[in-house]
């Protein structure tokens, strides 16, 4: 091929999927950054160049603040049950038996089903009028705990915590247990003989030998819940009196709800690197190993 | 021995917890109104049929279904020759400035959907292409991207060079080969990733929110999200219920089908990622 039927093939294979992605991924990226810096309103092009004003007002938005906080207990909260169920099971999920082959395939369950589903499924299991749970609850005598989960402040966060990890649980499973098989066996063995169970193999064996998948899996827990949007907007709507608000559900609320378009986009920007940050700082934190080198 | 038992009890529960709730909402998809709040956990006392027939007629849920399937199979159809045609390229035919688009590609896996929203809501409506199937499916097209060239031109990286080199020789230009032998070649890495992005797609709801109004153009999570708020004055929860059984089915199927291999992508991609 001389070089230019070379060039001409390179440039036509690529040309589809390169002007698809540029027009619709990545100009509206750069775009993005640049609609946060206008004050801008309505559909119409009349927009006003406003430099930082929208990070100065977000900064000082109470909604903002609450919002965050909202994400990071989500966080917090649900990557630590994912973790501490999914190392409890590593091990065990991990194994060739048909029973844990079987059980493999079933966590993925929540996984593969919509976003919606797995919504609205929460939103009827905790149904006070004809919820599984309530039910369930009236049944062992327990009426005063049957309350109206996802519409009393206290508790409807916590619920679409538990709604979310039920959702992204089985991932972080299968995840582990690759990471284990990736291990030869002898190594776990060895250690498991040398009486290095429970506690003891978690902190000397599991952890050391997951620690590579571990920064990754919380690195995508926190994208994961700081990008929550779904669940929430099906939920709660970010209710009630914006008890389970969070960074997306408010700014799907500026942008298509107010039509504060350049403010939603600020929201965007300032998320967006909230999550870099985020990720940065967990890589870092859990850059060393603690039991490396050790023996 | 204990702890054994333990483990394998908290497998169990945890199985448990997985399958309940889906066999409750396929068990009260079959009960009358009544039935659902007398009775939450019982079963029915005769199969409400009719609950999928008003789900799938009067609920337009048959209408939701085809715009997702339109919408799905239109996506793919686009998305696997420009995506393996991309990763073919990656793979096969260094170029100055490869990396650098790769990793522009790449990067769009790293980019939260919400960073773009807005402006792609003023580009899709500058386009007249809001509300539109066809809008939609571009839209897509464009952000199944990362993932499919990222996962392709890793298979075509495996694929045997001298397969290439014998079309070569037989007088098959470079874009022939292509087209002959090397994605025929790469067949079960497109159907993985094929898959991958049928079930994101039918499942796909921010985007579609945000892109389609129009009540005869919803896609099922949108159309079945929008049920749950007419069935909160209507409360035909029977239909609703049924509803959800239609939208899970197709794409639990699916999964169960290939499953091993949805684990091993799924799996490499998160951990190479």
């Amino acid at each position: 091929m001389t070089p230019r039927a070379r060039a001409a093939f390179i440039t036509g294979f690529l040309l589809p999927a390169t002007t698809l992605y540029a027009v619709f991924v990545v100009m509206p990226v750069v775009q993005a950054f640049a609609f946060s810096l206008y004050r801008w309103r309505g559909i119409s092009a009349n927009r006003t160049f406003i430099g930082l004003e929208n990070f100065r007002h977000l900064f000082a938005d109470p909604i903002v603040w609450m919002a965050l906080r909202h994400n990071l207990l989500l966080f917090v909260g649900t990557s630590t049950a994912i973790l501490v169920v999914s190392l409890a099971l590593a091990h065990a999920i991990g194994s060739d038996s048909r029973a844990a082959r079987l059980l493999r395939s079933v966590y993925l369950f929540p996984q593969v089903i919509s976003l919606v589903v797995v919504a609205i499924l929460w939103m009827f299991i905790l149904n006070p009028s004809f919820g599984i749970l309530n039910a369930a609850l009236k049944a062992v005598g327990l009426e005063r705990w049957a309350i109206a989960w996802l519409g009393e402040k206290p508790t409807a966060l916590a619920s679409i915590g538990v709604a979310h990890v039920w959702h992204a649980l089985g991932f972080y499973i299968m995840l582990f247990a690759a990471a284990l098989r990736t291990i030869p066996p002898d190594v776990i063995e060895a250690a498991t003989l040398d009486g290095a169970m429970g506690l003891t193999r978690l902190r000397y064996v599991t952890l050391p030998l997951l620690w590579a998948v571990l920064r990754i899996a919380l690195v995508y827990m926190a994208i994961g819940t700081m990008n929550i949007f779904s669940l929430v907007f099906l939920m709660t709507q970010g209710g009630p009196d914006r008890a389970t608000e969070v960074m997306l559900t408010y700014l799907y609320e500026q942008a298509f709800k107010h039509s504060e378009f350049g403010y939603a986009t600020a929201l965007a920007v300032v998320n967006f690197v909230l999550v870099m940050a985020l990720s940065g700082a967990i890589l870092a934190l859990f850059r060393h190993n603690p039991q490396e080198g050790k023996a | 021995m204990i702890r054994r038992v333990l483990v394998a009890g908290g497998l169990w529960v945890f199985a448990l917890s997985v399958v309940v709730p889906l066999l409750w909402v396929l068990v009260t998809a079959f009960k009358t109104g009544a039935e659902i709040f007398t009775s939450p956990w019982g079963l029915p006392h005769t199969l409400q049929w009719e609950n999928f027939a008003r789900a799938w007629q009067e609920a337009g849920i048959a209408r939701y279904f085809m715009n997702s399937l339109l919408v799905t199979l239109a996506t793919l159809a686009i998305l696997l020759p420009i995506g393996a045609m991309a990763a073919y390229i990656f793979a096969r035919y260094p170029f100055r400035g490869a990396k650098w688009l790769f990793g522009a590609f790449l990067g769009g896996m790293m980019f939260p959907l919400f960073l773009t929203i807005v402006p792609l809501f003023f580009l899709l409506a500058r386009l007249q292409m809001l509300d539109t199937l066809h809008g939609l499916t571009l839209v897509y097209v464009a952000y199944s991207l990362p993932f499919t060239v990222f996962v392709l031109t890793g298979f075509f990286q495996t694929l045997p060079q001298e397969m290439l080199e014998a079309a070569l020789i037989d007088g098959c230009g470079h874009a022939r080969a292509f087209w002959k032998v090397m994605l025929p070649l790469a067949k079960p890495g497109i159907i993985v990733v094929g898959v991958f992005n049928a079930i994101g797609l039918w499942n796909e709801y921010p985007l579609a929110l945000v892109i389609m109004t129009s009540d005869e153009r919803r896609t099922l999570p949108l159309g079945i999200a929008n049920l749950l708020m007419v069935e909160q004055y209507q409360s035909d929860w029977g239909a609703l219920f049924a509803g959800l059984v239609i939208v899970m089915l197709p794409v639990l199927f699916v999964y169960w089908l290939f499953r091993d291999r949805i684990h091993e992508t799924m799996v490499a991609g998160a951990l190479k990622g």
